[in-house]
């Protein structure tokens, strides 16, 4: 009793980070950077991190960041990843664009409907990345396309646990 | 159930209009991707600057991490080497056995070959190395297959210059950055390189197939020729590729075509090399047509 009120109460005073408003956007970039890593694989099946990030923060919170601001994020991940300029811009910009529409219709939300989304969404950016490449002349059967979505839909809930727990230490509640 | 106006972030007229606003700006912005992607698509070439400058800003991060993926990778195949020692010295020692029988013919041939085109005053040009490089990094997250050199510009890179390491082909430069460039490999779906079947001389084409596999298709019309275990080599056709670089060792029949595995692993390559063009003079008037890299 005497040591408990001994302790010092750590979630008094505690407020949000400051520069809070941009962690989010922040983190996206770090994942995306990811891609730097030296990792020279014989084939291209790990998830796009910064994808994943996004979506995981956007579905997390709704006013995490105007929805512009994906824009930004997709060609600085274009540029580092060396993807066609302009792929991830469209993508990352629409999929928020398509979450915002989605919002006014969802009238509740669970885990489950957010896996769902990310799932739909991944299957999206897969295959805009498929059928960009095959406009450019690099055309692959679709069945090799399977084994990096699957990959990429199991790593959402990790994406989402590290965007909430990166949610609660920027808003000072860990 | 029809959706209710649209999300009001209360009454606040400044708050609406800033929802609005970025509303606004995320579909032009998605315009603006959909012109750049269409940029991209068709003239590969327009953001060359960018995507160099790009590359220069990713390699602080790649190269010095290269020395420990490298380290691990090392102690990971040498300890599989020590687990069968004894069989494979065996087996090594016969294979060197035979390589020095072969060494030895090899050597009056390129003899015998040198005084040949001696005589007809054949000249051909030597590729030489521009500069050496680690690859340092891969697409590890998309469906093309490119790698990336920590030799740019500053090295004397440019684009379009064939890359090859001690074992065989890599593949071509596509992005050139002052300290590192992007590499296309053979494995990917948009490298199409002309090559020989060693065996016996027909000319076939190879291409990647995205998966680390290239995908050999003769030319000529007729029965499969090839077999597995085969080694297929730059013929030299198209004025990129010097010839007789190794490219592939087949490893099963598919159909008419074969299935190849590279001999230069990308992930097991240390040292790759940047050759020039080997008729720079064909480069230059593919350009102009315009058949220039994806």
């Amino acid at each position: 009793m005497v040591r408990s009120a001994l302790a010092q109460n750590r979630r008094i005073g505690r407020g949000p980070i400051s520069a809070a408003a941009y962690v989010p956007a922040v983190s996206v970039i770090m994942a995306t950077l990811l891609s730097a890593l030296p990792i020279i694989a014989l084939n291209g099946w790990f998830p796009d991190f910064g994808f994943l990030a996004l979506i995981a923060w956007r579905l997390l919170r709704a006013d995490v960041w105007p929805s512009w601001w994906a824009a930004p994020l997709g060609l600085f991940s274009d540029l580092v990843t060396g993807s066609p300029l302009g792929l991830s811009v469209v993508v990352w910009t629409s999929s928020m664009l398509a979450l915002d529409l989605l919002d006014r219709r969802t009238q509740w939300r669970d885990y489950w409907i957010e896996w769902l989304l990310a799932s739909l969404l991944i299957l999206l950016h897969e295959t805009a990345q498929w059928q960009v490449a095959a406009w450019m002349g690099a055309r692959v059967p679709m069945s090799s396309m399977i084994p990096p979505l699957l990959i990429a839909i199991a790593a959402f809930p990790v994406a989402a646990w590290m965007a909430s727990r990166l949610d609660r230490w920027r808003l000072g509640r860990s | 159930m029809a959706p209710p106006a649209g999300p009001r972030p209360g009454w606040s007229r400044r708050a609406q209009y800033g929802l609005f606003f970025s509303f606004i700006a995320a579909i032009v912005s998605v315009a603006i991707g959909l012109i750049l992607l269409a940029f991209s698509i068709a003239a590969p070439g327009t953001f060359k600057d960018l995507r160099g400058l790009a590359l220069d800003l990713t390699t602080p991060i790649s190269v010095p991490l290269h020395g420990i993926s490298a380290t691990v990778h090392g102690l990971a195949s040498g300890a599989g080497d020590y687990w069968d020692a004894a069989s494979q010295n065996e087996r090594l020692k016969r294979e060197n056995q035979g390589m020095r029988e072969q060494l030895v013919a090899a050597r009056a041939i390129q003899q015998e070959n040198r005084q040949l085109k001696g005589t007809l005053r054949l000249r051909e040009q030597l590729p030489d190395a521009v500069a050496t490089g680690r690859l340092v990094g891969s697409s590890f997250q998309s469906p093309r297959r490119f790698a990336i050199l920590s030799a740019g510009k500053r090295d004397g890179v440019r684009i379009g210059m064939p890359v090859r390491a001690s074992r065989g082909l890599i593949g071509r430069v596509v992005d050139a950055g002052a300290l590192s460039s992007r590499i296309l490999l053979v494995s990917d779906s948009a490298s199409i390189v002309p090559a020989r079947h060693l065996r016996t001389g027909q000319a076939v084409i190879a291409q990647g197939r995205g998966d680390g596999t290239i995908v050999i298709k003769p030319l000529e019309v007729g029965r499969n020729p090839f077999r597995p275990g085969d080694s297929i080599i730059t013929s030299g056709t198209g004025g990129l590729y010097p010839p007789l670089v190794p490219i592939a060792r087949i490893k099963r029949l598919e159909g008419d075509n074969a299935i190849a595995v590279p001999f230069a692993e990308p992930s097991a390559t240390s040292f790759a090399i940047v050759l020039r063009p080997f008729e720079p003079e064909a480069m230059v008037t593919r350009a102009q047509v315009g058949q220039e890299l994806p």
